[in-house]
């Protein structure tokens, strides 16, 4: 797992930079969606997450959720056109989890991209990833990752 | 030309300044707000903002009446936030209101999408959000840790049993811990047309493009689940 100013990266996933989201393919096409430790940092204490309902479809630069902190609100954007498959309740009854374990236990949506080569242009990773963080974080004045209920990867 | 040596925002072209500047003169509530001031200051000595910043409504009046342009442009930036909209000052002799000059700035420099607007209003997005999805303002889940740090350690163990506390006052409140009260599903829809009809919604894109999407989002469902298409509120009004 990669490492920059606290952040962690698991070298397995693709990131898409600034809409500070990572994604996990799955050998069945879909993928998993989730926050960066970045982005948790970010937002604090996250006291509630609202995914979008299961069936529907979402496009590209729109939101797969809703994520409320004790101090902002805002969507988490999806890098992909496609169906949201499923929805990860367990977040929904204890958003802490994206604090926590923001790639693991904290997968926000399930979802069947409509053309996945054609909107994964901007994903990336290994050094790609942490040089486009770097600047993202300088961009955002941000220091460092700060981990309000531990991490559990 | 601003009155002061060490104006500051002389970079910024003088017409852009002015198209503000005349945005707020022609704002149908500005005649009533500004009759003339002769510095008495009792607006200033009646302002609980001037107590803690470096802020005056007096300058408000005083600069609007000598058209000062370029410290109008200032003031927009850098001291137009820092009022807390109480309208002490409207104790003025002469019926100035410089807290209503203020709130007219403020729209003004909401429309234009200002850096500092969107900064000073960052703070506030969960309460944007509720405001504008629910209708009601400070909801009890705002009590948290690090919204309410100035609130001391308590707010820490009010945050973790909520629900428990919200159980402890009258059945008035229905106990909600995300909304201060229940919202009919009537009153959301009733909103969600006001903010639209009203350009509201549109007003928060060039602030927070964030939350914007997810509002419009909400409404577009909630409208939606009702026959009305969010893009055709025009017809909806004629009808």
């Amino acid at each position: 797992m990669a490492e920059l100013k606290n952040c962690m990266f698991p070298d397995e996933l693709l990131y898409h930079v600034a809409f500070n989201v990572w994604i996990r393919k799955n050998d069945d096409g879909t993928l998993y969606l989730g926050m960066t430790d970045i982005a948790q940092s970010m937002a604090g204490n996250i006291i509630h997450c609202r995914p979008k309902k299961v069936g529907r479809n979402v496009k590209a630069g729109k939101s797969v959720a809703t994520v409320e902190s004790g101090k902002w609100v805002g969507p988490v954007k999806t890098p992909l056109s496609g169906e949201i498959v499923a929805a990860n309740n367990d977040v929904e009854n204890d958003a802490t989890i994206l604090n926590r374990s923001p790639y693991n236990q904290g997968w926000i949506v399930r979802l069947l991209p409509n053309s996945y080569d054609e909107d994964s242009t901007e994903l990336v990773s290994g050094e790609d990833a942490i040089s486009g963080f770097d600047a993202y974080m300088a961009e955002k004045d941000m220091g460092e990752c700060v981990h309000c209920e531990g991490f559990e990867g | 030309m601003s009155i002061y040596k060490d104006a500051k925002y002389m970079d910024v072209p003088y017409e852009e300044k002015l198209k503000l500047f005349n945005e707020v003169k022609e704002d149908m509530r500005y005649d009533y707000s500004l009759y003339g001031c002769y510095e008495c200051g009792i607006c200033v000595a009646a302002c609980p903002s001037a107590r803690f910043y470096d802020f005056s409504p007096r300058v408000f009046a005083q600069i609007m009446a000598r058209e000062d342009v370029d410290t109008f442009y200032e003031l927009l930036n850098d001291n137009v936030w820092d009022c807390s909209q109480c309208y002490s000052c409207t104790r003025c002799p002469r019926q100035n209101n410089p807290g209503g000059i203020i709130l007219m700035m403020r729209d003004a420099a909401v429309r234009a999408g200002l850096q500092s607007a969107k900064d000073a209003l960052r703070a506030y997005s969960r309460i944007i959000y509720k405001v504008m999805s629910t209708g009601t303002q400070v909801t009890p889940d705002m009590l948290q840790p690090d919204f309410f740090p100035d609130w001391g350690t308590d707010v820490k163990e009010v945050a973790e049993n909520l629900d428990v506390w919200r159980r402890a006052i009258p059945p008035e409140t229905l106990h909600t811990t995300e909304l201060a009260w229940d919202v009919s599903e009537k009153t959301r829809l009733e909103l969600y047309m006001i903010w639209k009809l009203t350009g509201n919604l549109e007003l928060i894109e060039g602030i927070d493009e964030g939350i914007y999407m997810i509002l419009e989002e909400i409404m577009e469902e909630l409208l939606d689940d009702h026959g009305y298409d969010i893009d055709d509120f025009e017809n909806i009004l004629e009808e």
